[in-house]
């Protein structure tokens, strides 16, 4: 696989407790010389991020409620509507997480049809289902639930989790190209990457993207 | 504290008993209510989202709905765990546990850090309010420097961890972070404390709140 194309497949960002704006700058700056798709940062660097990107076409994607889905709905709000003003591109809603482990998916549903009202026309809607704390049937139907409430992509996983190929496969099977899919969590090399995008996932999401294009040509 | 001196209800009054993970469902919320009531722990610790559900459940007993804000990242604007301390305390928070910016802290803006601390705890009023300093990042002069915002803004706990980075509590954090605020302020140990012995570690070095989801091994191991 070429480096480029690789590149043009891959979701990164960079978002730790302890990060200062500087190393923000400084990972921004060396982001920008790769056609990456889109590059997410916390709440407090956003505006840093925008501004950073100007002239290029990296998508800024702003989480919300990330990475553990314990936030209310009105939170949720709070920060899409946050993400709408320093003119993010994209959102990455972590699901409520409790509610799916409950079968609560009337609630999901609500808060996803909220969320996806609230982004309106300015935000594209990526929800994370945590997929790596699912059963193969919470998968599917939270991924049907997803989809009844307008949005039509998923990223995997959140911080801390691994990506598993089998659920590329299961999704891919599923949904068809209903459902554009961003893999996530662990994909730190070329292969693996390889491999989750031969399986048919649209993108990677990697925290460590200059690894993953270590061993491409 | 004279932690060998303590009996189980005081104990168990000292203990935030904690239900983070990211795979809790609601059967999970609702057995730790019934267990923080039986043993008379001081809070529940959970997910704003769960919120309304323990509020439900709890009505009636003495233990308090604690609310972990900006969690577990810290990273956050102002405006938004202010938000979100404002919406916990509407829904029933009676506590409010939230992460300090730590990357700004790192990067030595200090004024930005008290003053969400200041916006926080006047947003909480009355309610308890304890700052997650997430110890395990920061050195030793660093955590000196952030107990001494904290206390300057008039938070009511310094907080060792969130739980989720890579090291929890630490004895010999408890007693610097003790020896910086003084005898009035609140100390809270959290991550990594699995059993009696660290519990009462923690105590003896100055933790007057113990943040686990340890809780009942803690007050059945504690001798009678």
């Amino acid at each position: 696989m070429k480096k480029q194309a690789l590149a043009r497949t891959i979701k990164t960002g960079i978002q730790r407790t302890d990060l200062t704006e500087n190393e923000v700058r400084q990972a921004i700056e060396r982001a920008k010389h790769y056609p990456f798709v889109a590059y997410a940062v916390d709440a407090p660097y956003l505006e840093l991020a925008k501004e950073l990107f100007e002239g290029t076409e990296v998508l800024l994607t702003a989480p919300v409620s990330y990475p553990l889905g314990g936030m209310t709905l009105e939170t949720r709000l709070d920060q899409i509507a946050f993400a709408i003003k320093v003119g993010a591109d994209e959102i990455n809603p972590a699901l409520n997480f409790n509610a799916i482990k409950s079968g609560d998916f009337s609630t999901v549903l609500d808060e996803i049809k909220r969320m996806v009202e609230a982004a309106g026309d300015n935000l594209d809607v990526i929800v994370i289902p945590q997929l790596y704390i699912l059963t193969n049937e919470e998968k599917l139907k939270v991924c049907h639930i997803i989809l009844k409430g307008g949005v039509t992509a998923v990223k995997t996983n959140g911080h801390g989790s691994l990506c598993r190929p089998e659920d590329i496969t299961l999704l891919r099977r599923e949904f068809g190209n209903d459902l554009s899919i961003e893999a996530s969590g662990g994909i730190r090399t070329t292969a693996q990457a390889a491999e989750l995008l031969e399986l048919g996932t649209n993108f990677i999401h990697t925290s460590t993207p200059y690894s993953v294009l270590e061993d491409a040509e | 504290m004279e932690a060998r001196e303590l009996d189980k209800n005081t104990l168990a009054n000292m203990i935030d008993h904690t239900e983070l993970h990211v795979d809790a469902s609601y059967g999970d919320i609702r057995r730790l209510c019934l267990e923080a009531t039986k043993y008379g722990f001081a809070s529940l610790a959970i997910h704003p989202v769960n919120i309304p559900l323990a509020v439900k459940l709890l009505k009636g007993s003495t233990v308090k709905v604690d609310a972990a804000i900006g969690f577990p990242t810290g990273a956050f604007t102002i405006e938004g765990k202010v938000f979100e301390t404002k919406d916990a305390i509407k829904k029933g928070a009676e506590e409010i546990d939230f992460v300090m910016n730590v990357g700004m802290f790192k990067a030595g803006n200090y004024g930005l850090v008290k003053d969400e601390m200041r916006a926080i705890k006047e947003t909480a009023g009355d309610i308890v309010t304890k700052v997650i300093l997430e110890t395990c990042v920061l050195t030793d002069e660093e955590k000196i420097i952030a107990c001494q915002i904290a206390k300057e803004a008039g938070i009511d706990f310094v907080k060792t961890s969130t739980g989720f980075g890579e090291k929890g509590a630490t004895v010999a954090d408890i007693k610097l972070m003790r020896q910086t605020v003084g005898g009035e302020m609140g100390v809270k140990a959290s991550g990594g404390i699995r059993n009696t012995k660290d519990a009462l570690a923690m105590i003896e070095a100055g933790a007057t709140r113990l943040g686990t989801s340890a809780g009942i091994a803690i007050i059945e191991g504690l001798r009678e």
